[in-house]
């Protein structure tokens, strides 16, 4: 009889249909199923995943058919099966996950007569990506569900939820997790939020500038973590050089308090901490309306920036750095002149 | 049936004691260890961050990779986190080292049949579970081959690894220029219709050969050389004379591997169904066959980078510029070899006529005579043209020339070494 069932040759629908049903019983994880029933099922469940990944990705043999990817979609977001499978993760063995992990990224990317439909399925389920975000928290998980997380944040609007959502604020821990792989999952996921869609990112940090920044200053820039510091200061020079950010960048670069920030973090003992320090102080430099407060500190310290600046350079050559470097050092020489007049009247 | 080691390895360095050094690559270290807590040895991966310029991503990749990974001969991490600049990864402690480090220290004309057919089996394993999730290794060689105390072999490094799925796509190809030069198939060179799984097969061929003779074929020459070698000769081979000793079945696995045709070549599951791994035997084989006897790992690490420093103290007036260092890298067989334009224009300048069109046969019956020797001698005469070149504003002109009588296709390998930073960001991969 199972001999008989196993050679038929199966369609997408029936494959997708066939991991739903196995996806229910392991939610439900019947306490009344015999422990050998339950195995068996689990693995026709693994198999079964290991089946969607072959169609959605082909094998080393063969590439995917586009028609067999577009029946396989259709039939998993016409019912609730991403969020059953997202749900199971836990319950899979290690392959499974991986394989699962691959689905989901995969199925973000089809599209059914043009059209995404998992953005569509997401928009209508978007506490699934509370789940997924939780997993951070599972050194176990972390790895699969922010593989998936990072995937769906694809989708303009999914990521627009996630950036708006409480649950940002917890990846300021998260990125600090003892655990590097995951912490540095986190990090790329956080960076994904706050690069990818330009106009959702530009509206998310002006209407959240108070909070956000300030976390970002004591919880990542101030950290004494290498790896914390050092990403997050490569972040905040992509956010603040990007054109769409123009109007944050004016705003950050107003501040005194964060230009103290940035000058104490040159002084790093870190080279690659400096350097990433010095394309933000560089916009602060730059910025040709500057606050008198900002004005002053740059008079005040005047010497001491250009003693730093004289040997102050990365470890190999850069062009760019160097042209830089001497721009930024004009214009302190610069703000010298102007203030000149009133200091020797 | 639970995957996730039940043991927790802590994730601070004070709940660890390094011991001896045990391997070293271009910005780690690889140091013997105990574990603190759980009173068990281990290896740990000590990787200066400060030396990572803007990689980040790609060592993210890597220690995920190793983290996901399950499969008795792969070789897994344990753990990773940081410790001021340095992140610590890790690993069991694979006490025989690399098969590189044994042929060096014990058998340095390769290893017997048998030894290399169950050497090579449990390395086929390996890349059948990564083909199957889609990752290609990129790096298959000896120095990557790693053997513990009992004998298991676990293939090592994920540093170049890419995946093929890596973005939710299936990538059609790869387009980076990544590996070590010997080791590397044609196609990956050309970089002109992108590379898959099978490129880990011509590297596989490679390997096999490697184990056979104790180095890789070219393997005495400088990069550029091996790009032209491997794209204008015919694949190399067991020699009929030479390597008499060798079965048919051996020589035709390999001639099966190295095929210029990527699209010719077995899949790692095909491949290990291959009448030569009939001849493979137990772990408990290879330990009592190549481990026995050999000193401590640590003590034999510590003898082999004596005596290259003694090569390069010898040489040192030969050695001085950063060309020379990295081109003893590249003999070590050190893995992460990073191409960058400098060393290919000095290398360029360097090749002559005569030797582009040198046949594997002739070079390889003059390695025969030389042995170590040629190895110092080509690097020296590398040196010196190199040193001509510096710093003159002709120095284009010297690359044009040699450039200019290649034909087409190597043309399009220098093109592609060059353009690295580019392709890799149109394919959208992770790292170099």
């Amino acid at each position: 009889m199972k001999k008989l069932f196993k050679s038929k040759p199966r369609t997408p629908v029936d494959l997708v249909r066939q991991t739903r049903d196995l996806l229910v019983f392991a939610d439900r994880g019947g306490p009344d199923t015999k422990e050998s029933k339950r195995n068996e099922k689990m693995m026709e469940l693994s198999k079964l995943i290991r089946d969607l990944k072959v169609i959605l990705y082909g094998d080393s043999d063969s590439e995917p058919v586009p028609e067999a990817c577009s029946q396989l979609t259709q039939e998993f977001f016409r019912e609730n099966t991403l969020r059953l499978l997202i749900l199971c993760v836990p319950k899979l063995n290690l392959e499974s996950r991986k394989d699962a992990t691959q689905v989901v990224a995969n199925l973000q990317r089809q599209q059914v007569q043009s059209r995404l439909i998992a953005c569509d399925y997401l928009e209508k389920n978007l506490d699934l990506m509370d789940i997924l975000i939780a997993g951070y928290e599972n050194a176990d998980l972390g790895l699969h569900y922010g593989t998936m997380l990072r995937e769906c944040i694809r989708h303009q609007t999914v990521a627009r939820y996630v950036l708006e959502s409480e649950r940002m604020k917890k990846f300021f821990g998260y990125i600090q997790l003892p655990n590097f792989d995951v912490a540095s999952d986190a990090a790329a996921t956080f960076k994904e939020l706050l690069t990818r869609h330009k106009s959702t990112v530009a509206e998310f940090l002006l209407k959240n500038y108070d909070w956000f920044f300030a976390e970002y200053n004591k919880k990542l820039l101030e950290s004494d973590n290498y790896i914390t510091k050092r990403q997050a200061l490569k972040l905040l020079g992509d956010i603040l050089h990007d054109r769409s950010n123009l109007d944050v960048m004016a705003r950050y670069v107003s501040s005194e308090e964060n230009l103290k920030i940035i000058m104490a973090i040159l002084r790093n003992s870190a080279k690659s901490i400096q350097i990433a320090a010095f394309h933000v102080f560089k916009l602060f430099a730059g910025n040709p309306n500057k606050p008198p407060r900002i004005a002053n500190i740059f008079d005040r310290n005047r010497e001491k920036l250009l003693r730093f600046f004289a040997d102050f350079k990365p470890d190999k050559e850069d062009e760019q750095f160097e042209a830089d470097k001497s721009q930024v050092v004009r214009e302190i020489v610069a703000l010298e002149c102007i203030n000149r007049p009133s200091i020797q009247p | 049936m639970e995957h996730q080691s039940e043991k927790k390895f802590p994730l601070t360095a004070k709940d660890y004691k390094l011991y001896e050094e045990v391997g070293e690559g271009v910005s780690a270290t690889v140091y013997r260890a105990l574990c603190i807590p759980l009173n068990e040895i281990v290896a740990i991966k000590v990787l200066d961050l400060e030396k990572c310029n803007n990689d980040l991503d790609g060592i993210r990749r890597e220690v995920q990779t190793m983290i996901l990974i399950d499969h008795p001969n792969l070789l897994r991490a344990h753990c990773s986190f940081t410790t001021g600049h340095n992140l610590w990864v890790v690993m069991p402690y694979m006490a025989g080292g690399s098969c590189l480090h044994i042929m060096k220290s014990a058998y340095p004309d390769g290893f017997e049949e048998p030894v290399i057919a169950t050497l090579l089996r449990e390395v086929l394993k390996a890349l059948v579970y990564l083909h199957s999730q889609g990752h290609i290794h990129r790096d298959v060689k000896a120095g990557n081959i790693l053997i513990d105390s009992k004998g298991a072999v676990k293939l090592a490094d994920f540093g170049v690894a890419a995946c093929m799925y890596d973005t939710g796509d299936r990538q059609r190809s790869r387009n980076t220029f990544v590996g070590t030069p010997c080791w590397m198939a044609p196609e990956v060179m050309q970089q002109i219709h992108g590379y898959d799984f099978k490129a880990d097969i011509w590297s596989f061929g490679i390997t096999a050969l490697e184990l056979a003779h104790g180095h890789a074929p070219f393997s005495k020459y400088p990069p550029m050389k091996v790009l032209l070698m491997t794209l204008q000769n015919a694949p190399p081979g067991l020699d009929f004379e030479r390597d008499k000793r060798f079965s048919k079945s051996f020589r035709e696995m390999i001639a099966a591997c190295l095929v210029k045709d990527p699209k010719k070549r077995p899949t790692s599951e095909k491949l290990l169904k291959h009448l030569f791994f009939k001849h493979a035997h137990s772990n408990e084989y290879l330990a009592r066959t190549i481990l026995d006897g050999l000193a401590p790992l640590g003590e034999r690490f510590r003898l082999l980078k004596a005596k290259e420093a003694d090569m390069l103290s010898q040489n040192k007036a030969l050695y001085e510029d950063k060309e020379q260092l990295s081109q003893q890298e590249y003999i070590r067989g050190i893995s992460g070899w990073n191409f960058n334009l400098e060393d290919l224009k000095n290398q360029a300048a360097l090749i002559q006529d005569d030797l582009v069109s040198n046949s594997e046969d002739s070079s390889e019956s003059r390695k025969h005579k030389d042995g170590q020797e040629n190895l110092c001698f080509e690097s020296a005469s590398h040196s010196k043209a190199a040193s001509h070149l510096e710093g003159e504003l002709n120095v284009v002109h010297n690359l044009e020339d040699p450039l200019a009588a290649f034909p087409m296709k190597p043309l399009r390998a220098l093109k592609g070494c060059f353009d690295v930073s580019e392709n890799d960001k149109a394919a959208d991969s992770p790292s170099l």
